[in-house]
């Protein structure tokens, strides 16, 4: 079984926003809500100021809190390791929601939970995710961790350091960024203002 | 600063509807403990409560079902049907269940009633602790601290027995006062808590401070709830129940607060 794994590289993404748009257009996204975002933040100071976009969305863990939280076994994780949700036994508790520390989860208006699935329907067919196809700078790569010739695995081993969301939570991301602009890492949430 | 191209699912997931269940199933797990210490003693003391038990029961289902926004598979019990130890809301889902059943047959005076009454010591029990099992069990959601395990099923008997004070006087208040203390005593760790926990519990410490008027107040009412209760039964007894009302409903609609997404 593979182990599917996503890595971006934060020097290579300009923030465009097209892997945002391909994913609501590919997964049918209700208005309102988003399967991925991008964070947008200014780093240093004038004048040595840089900008990181940094795009976020489900980071499959391999230890989700999400899972066990759920009361139906709605929320559940493939053999491939992707953190999906059978809809049809979703009682939109909201459980997972309030579990995920990293707000990956909204409630569709249907009646369930949602969030991204690295565009399951499209990997069984060997395809990439939307996202990763769509990115016009190839910041995002998909494939199998467990794979020693998979692109994914390429790109972490090149790697000086691999940064994940939020690593003391203890989850285990399946989402992994290299080249942070900051070469800190990522932010911690005391850097985040609105 | 940051900004965002789309939005986070940061948006809070549990509305006013969440906070009258909240309520509901403190009332429910809270009347059926009463009911069941009741009846293990004397079984007709215990038969007197037992409608009002599943009353708060049905109301809280009720509500559940009004609330979801998937009410039809809501009603799909076999989904429960699977082991999941570690989903609160799977032991909170049983333990309705199992106690809705056990008072259903002590109303209608099927079987034996004693029996009834030890499977609902057991199921209530179950059904008091689960709400604060699912808000503790979120380490996401520093707000939500272990010592809700505590709190809420302390201040669900509080609730319950502010409501037995008012409707039946005596035997309940005697109780009133020990569980407004205990209430009290847990209201006071929280903060100190938060206090003692990680770089998010500093945070939750710090909107627990800035943003906390209606906790503050809801422990100052259970504070005059523990003063009055001998002298004012019945005043002592709104207080306990606009106090503990205030502070559960403070935690359950500021703890889904998101800081990873919005920081300060």
């Amino acid at each position: 079984m593979a182990r599917y794994a996503m890595v971006i590289d934060l020097e290579a993404c300009v923030g465009c926003g097209a892997c945002a748009a391909a994913c609501v257009l590919e997964n049918e996204v209700p208005p309102g809500h988003n399967r991925l975002w991008i964070r947008q933040r200014e780093l240093g100071e004038f004048p040595d100021l840089t900008v990181e976009y940094r795009p976020e969305q489900c980071l499959h863990c391999e230890n989700p809190p999400c899972v066990p939280a759920c009361p139906t076994g709605a929320s559940y994780q493939s053999d491939d390791g992707l953190v999906l949700i059978k809809y049809e036994r979703c009682i939109a508790c909201g459980a997972c929601i309030a579990a995920c520390p990293y707000d990956a989860r909204f409630m569709n208006p249907a009646g369930y939970v949602d969030k991204c699935t690295f565009c399951e329907h499209r990997v069984k067919n060997g395809q990439d995710p939307a996202c990763v196809e769509t990115c016009p700078t190839g910041c995002r790569v998909f494939g199998d961790l467990d794979d020693p010739e998979s692109p994914v695995r390429v790109l972490l081993e090149e790697a000086e350091r691999i940064d994940v969301l939020r690593p003391e939570m203890g989850t285990s991301p399946k989402l992994l960024y290299v080249n942070t602009p900051s070469k800190r890492g990522l932010a911690a949430a005391e850097e985040v203002e609105l | 600063m940051t900004t965002f191209y789309g939005i986070p699912g940061a948006a809070p997931f549990w509305h006013w509807t969440t906070l009258v269940h909240f309520l509901l199933v403190a009332l429910a797990g809270g009347f059926s403990f009463y009911t069941a210490v009741l009846g293990t003693k004397d079984v007709e003391s215990g038969r007197r409560l037992a409608g009002w038990a599943l009353l708060f029961i049905i109301l809280d289902l009720f509500m559940l079902w009004a609330e979801s926004p998937a009410r039809f598979r809501f009603t799909h019990f076999w989904l429960f049907l699977s082991f999941r130890p570690a989903a609160a809301i799977w032991w909170g889902a049983w333990g309705l269940a199992v106690s809705a059943l056990a008072l259903l047959l002590v109303v209608l005076r099927l079987g034996p009633a004693r029996t009834w009454f030890g499977i609902l010591l057991v199921s209530s029990t179950i059904v008091l602790l689960y709400p604060g099992y699912a808000l503790a069990a979120n380490a996401a959601r520093p707000l939500w601290d272990h010592l809700l395990l505590a709190f809420f099923p302390v201040t669900a008997l509080l609730l319950s027995l502010a409501l037995l004070v008012a409707w039946r006087g005596e035997e309940a208040l005697r109780w009133l006062q020990a569980v407004s203390w205990i209430s009290l005593l847990l209201a006071l760790l929280y903060p100190v808590a938060l206090a003692s926990g990680g770089a998010d519990q500093m945070r939750a410490l710090a909107l627990l401070l800035r943003r906390g008027l209606w906790f503050g107040a809801g422990t100052l009412l259970i504070l005059l709830a523990a003063l009055l209760a001998r002298k004012q039964p019945a005043l002592a007894a709104a207080c306990a129940f606009a106090g503990a009302l205030l502070v559960r409903s403070w935690i359950v609609e500021e703890g889904q607060h998101s800081f990873f997404a919005h920081g300060f």
